[in-house]
């Protein structure tokens, strides 16, 4: 976590944001991720107010705001990781993918989870090869030929901009690896599976700045052939990767624009404060 | 307190140490001291308890070798040869007088089932049916005769002559007795050396004894009687059949007399391989005492293999249900059950074997299981005992017809070895990172997948130690045992499957059982702590080899 460089916050004078994308690209993108009226408890507490907001697809989608606003919850709901969660639960709205209302009991969610890959904050590599670790999401789904696995480790390896550092290893231990190297190899996992959706937890959170700049390099390659979601804590960051941002604070969901225009322009007060550092 | 509370000025004295403490010994040694005191104590106990069963046991081997030395010496050994093989020929006669008993009874039913004109007409007949097979059984009997014979002489002289240097030996030790009454050693060595040349020169006779006694069974054999009733007939041809496994053996035993040489001397490593392989545990016997510690060993190792076969899956899968499947109300319910059973004191569960368990068993094997005859309940166990009662059949090692044997030892050290093996095997499985299940179910497995693929691996290092544990725990039971195991000294002959219904007795059972009637200091309680020895390495064994997995589970998970 203590890695990562301490001039969190954008000056206020100087925004400077970094994204190349002009907007007419950007509102010409489809709804890929279509959040309504969304109410979410944990327990007896709301952890979630009537979220509203669509994720475009093929783009990079930043959530940001200050710790505990609610962030991870929302991502997690994407692909219902909070269905291992006793207490949570949802109190009103829906969230549509392609249209489809993924909490509706019709959903599958082994099928969902295989659409919509997550990344999380702190790399979590099974105790395995590395080898295995990629093969994983194809081996529990029966797929055991050898000849299209290997094909698909060297994929989702390259694909994660990994396969360079690793090839000459493939079966030690995936723990043996340095924290960057684990993040991307949790990338390629996610990736092998070839899915529509990546979420991302703060996946940077706890690398030094190197490897932080290896994977935000790699989220802008990825985002040709995924749609990408993350949270970020570090508005820097999410200058630099993302095309859409939404700033979240206390369970509600304050702005969502154009990343370049709500880092320059924010319409409201309280992203102003957030993003010049006066709070959070 | 005299001691002021307000800072005092920054002096050499004022930060110099205060020379509180005990007898000159300042508080924080004290503390360290009582601490590590402690933790001292443990180890040298360990240590002490180490160094005393070799300081007991260790004097065994030489001892045993003296025994043994004088066994040999005296000849006796070679009796003991031509000893078992008289008994085993006696085995064979008594099944013979089995077979007798039942042709009686048939053939007696038979002549009841007639008129007879008077009683002497009547047994006459009876008699004349049954004249054949007595002269047949004559003369099995008087085969042996003359090696019989011989043998005695051999074995009671030699018995004789090594008593008489046991004795002057024993009686060496007391004090207060005149030496130069008893024997010295010369004289012992001379007489053991007549003895032995008595039983050399008797070899001639015993020899062709021997040939006599081979010619004299072949001829038998060679011309059974006929016999009319059906279990007579059936037992007889049984009987021929082993009778003929019998005469096959007897080369053997002419080649072991052959080979056989009284002057060889009795190793010290062969009273250490007496011990360690020997395969009879034999005490205060009129002839000779052995101590093999296999009849022991195989009965522990036994019992531990029952209890571990329900044991394993018991506390394992109680492990992963409550760590993974079950709520936490099932959870608060489970956990605290499973942990109970290991408070209850073993002589209870023992207790439960004698009279509950084993019983039950035994009457499921012999007639099957009878529910009781109430309403309700009766029913619903009617089902159930049924359907054991069908399984009964299928068992070809049933009926059993001890109550008490192996596998009630067994399936009762099970319930003792449970809560170890499913209480450390939940820690193990408690242990595995969140991050792990999380991100496995992320990539869309299913809950038996992540269980199977995630969690167990990951686990298992720790699992296997906590069934390494529970084996630990098992071995070294010894209320369970001693009251439940039968307590038969013998390896078990092996049959299949039903091996396990027999009655054996433990390493840990015979030290209870044993220890408090031996002399001290003699080699039946020298003996003792060798087993005690044995006992002791097989659990540093099994611990140490869980603490190595433990530790590179460890290692593993980072
Ligand atoms: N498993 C959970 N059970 C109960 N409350 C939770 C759980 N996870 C998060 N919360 C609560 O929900 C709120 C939002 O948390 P989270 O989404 O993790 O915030 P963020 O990721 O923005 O820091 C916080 O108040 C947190 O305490
Ligand atoms: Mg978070």
């Amino acid at each position: 976590m203590s890695d990562k460089p301490k001039t969190e916050s954008v000056p206020p004078s100087a925004p400077a944001p970094q994204v190349t994308r002009d907007a007419g690209d950007l509102s010409a993108a489809k709804t890929l991720i279509e959040v309504k009226d969304f109410d979410f408890f944990y327990g007896q507490k709301q952890a979630l107010f009537d979220i509203n907001l669509e994720i475009p697809e093929k783009l990079v989608t930043a959530f940001i705001g200050p710790s505990g606003c609610g962030k991870s919850t929302l991502l997690r709901c994407l692909n219902r990781m909070n269905d291992l969660v006793d207490v949570a639960r949802i109190g009103r709205g829906s969230i549509n993918i392609h249209g489809v209302d993924i909490n509706s009991k019709d959903v599958d969610v082994i099928e969902l989870r295989k659409r919509v890959g997550m990344v999380f904050q702190k790399s979590n590599p099974f105790p395995k090869s590395i080898y295995e670790n990629i093969t994983y999401g194809l081996k529990i789904r029966g797929i055991h030929k050898k000849s299209y696995l290997d094909e698909v480790v060297e994929r989702s390896l390259r694909g994660a901009a990994l396969w360079d550092e690793v090839k000459d290893r493939l079966h030690d231990s995936a723990l043996g690896m340095s924290g960057g190297q684990q993040q991307r190899l949790c990338i390629a996992r996610a990736i092998a599976v070839e899915p529509e959706i990546i979420l991302m937890d703060e996946p940077c959170s706890a690398l030094d700045p190197i490897a932080t700049a290896q994977i935000e390099e790699l989220i802008d390659e990825l985002k040709t052939d995924y749609t990408i979601v993350i949270v970020t804590h570090n508005m820097q960051q999410a200058t630099r990767v993302s095309d859409k941002t939404a700033f979240f604070y206390l369970g509600k969901l304050i702005e969502f624009d154009e990343t370049a225009r709500l880092f320059s322009n924010p319409d409201n007060k309280q992203t102003e404060d957030y993003i010049t550092g006066r709070f959070g | 307190m005299a001691e002021k509370l307000s800072q005092s000025s920054f002096t050499a004295e004022s930060i110099q140490k205060k020379s509180g403490g005990f007898l000159g010994v300042d508080k924080s040694t004290l503390i360290k001291g009582l601490f590590g005191g402690n933790a001292l104590v443990a180890i040298i106990v360990l240590a002490l308890i180490t160094f005393f069963l070799f300081r007991e046991g260790v004097e065994f081997f030489p001892q045993y070798q003296h025994d043994m030395s004088l066994y040999r010496k005296s000849g006796q050994e070679l009796a003991g040869l031509l000893k078992a093989e008289m008994d085993e020929y006696n085995e064979l006669q008594k099944e013979l007088e089995a077979v007798q008993v039942v042709l009686a009874t048939e053939t007696l039913e038979e002549i009841e089932g007639k008129e007879w004109p008077d009683e002497n007409a009547k047994w006459a007949a009876y008699g004349e049916k049954t004249a054949a097979f007595q002269n047949y059984a004559e003369s099995i009997r008087s085969a042996s005769g003359p090696l019989k014979d011989v043998v005695e002489k051999v074995r009671d002289h030699t018995r004789e002559m090594k008593e008489v240097v046991v004795v002057q030996e024993t009686r060496k030790q007391i004090t207060g007795i005149d030496l130069s009454t008893l024997m010295d050693e010369e004289e012992a060595e001379k007489l053991l050396l007549g003895s032995r040349q008595q039983v050399k020169d008797l070899m001639p006779e015993i020899v062709e004894a021997h040939k006599a006694f081979r010619e004299n069974l072949t001829l038998v054999l060679a011309s059974p009687p006929k016999v009319e009733t059906e279990g007579g007939k059936e037992g007889l041809e049984d009987f021929q059949k082993e009778a003929e496994k019998f005469l096959e053996k007897i080369p053997g035993f002419e080649r072991k007399l052959e080979k056989y040489d009284a002057e060889k001397p009795f190793t010290i490593w062969k009273a250490l391989g007496g011990f360690l392989m020997g395969t009879e545990w034999i005490t205060a016997s009129s002839w000779q005492d052995y101590y093999g510690i296999w009849p022991l060993l195989s009965g522990s190792l036994m019992v531990t293999g029952v209890a571990l076969f329900f044991a394993i899956p018991m506390g394992v899968f109680a492990a992963i249900y409550v760590n993974q499947i079950a709520n936490s109300k099932e959870q608060n319910f489970i956990k605290p059950f499973i942990e109970f059973i290991s408070a209850i004191p073993s002589v209870v569960i023992g207790f439960f074997g004698v009279v509950v368990f084993g019983e039950l068993i035994r009457v499921w094997s012999q007639a099957g299981l009878e529910p009781p005859d109430i309403p309700v309940i009766g029913s619903v166990l009617g089902f159930f005992s049924n359907i054991l009662n069908g399984i009964a059949l299928r068992l070809d090692f049933f009926p059993i017809s001890e109550r008490l044997n192996a596998f009630t030892a067994g399936g009762l050290l099970a319930l003792m070895a449970v809560p170890t093996i499913f209480t450390l095997a939940e820690d193990a499985m408690n242990n595995v990172p969140k991050a792990f299940t999380e991100a496995s179910e992320a990539m869309g497995a299913t809950r038996w997948q992540t269980i199977w693929r995630i969690q167990i691996p990951t686990a298992l290092s720790g699992i296997i130690s906590a069934i390494l544990l529970g084996l630990g725990r098992v071995i070294g039971e010894t209320m369970v045992v001693l009251l439940c195991a039968g307590n038969r000294i013998a390896v078990p002959e092996f049959k299949g499957a039903g091996t396990v219904f027999e009655p054996v007795h433990t390493m840990t059972g015979i030290i209870a059982q044993e220890m408090g009637e031996v002399v001290p200091e003699s080699i039946h309680y020298r003996a003792l702590f060798c087993v005690g020895i044995v006992l002791f390495f097989l659990s540093l064994l099994i611990n140490y080899v869980a603490q190595i997995i433990v530790r590179r589970y460890q290692i593993a998970n980072g």
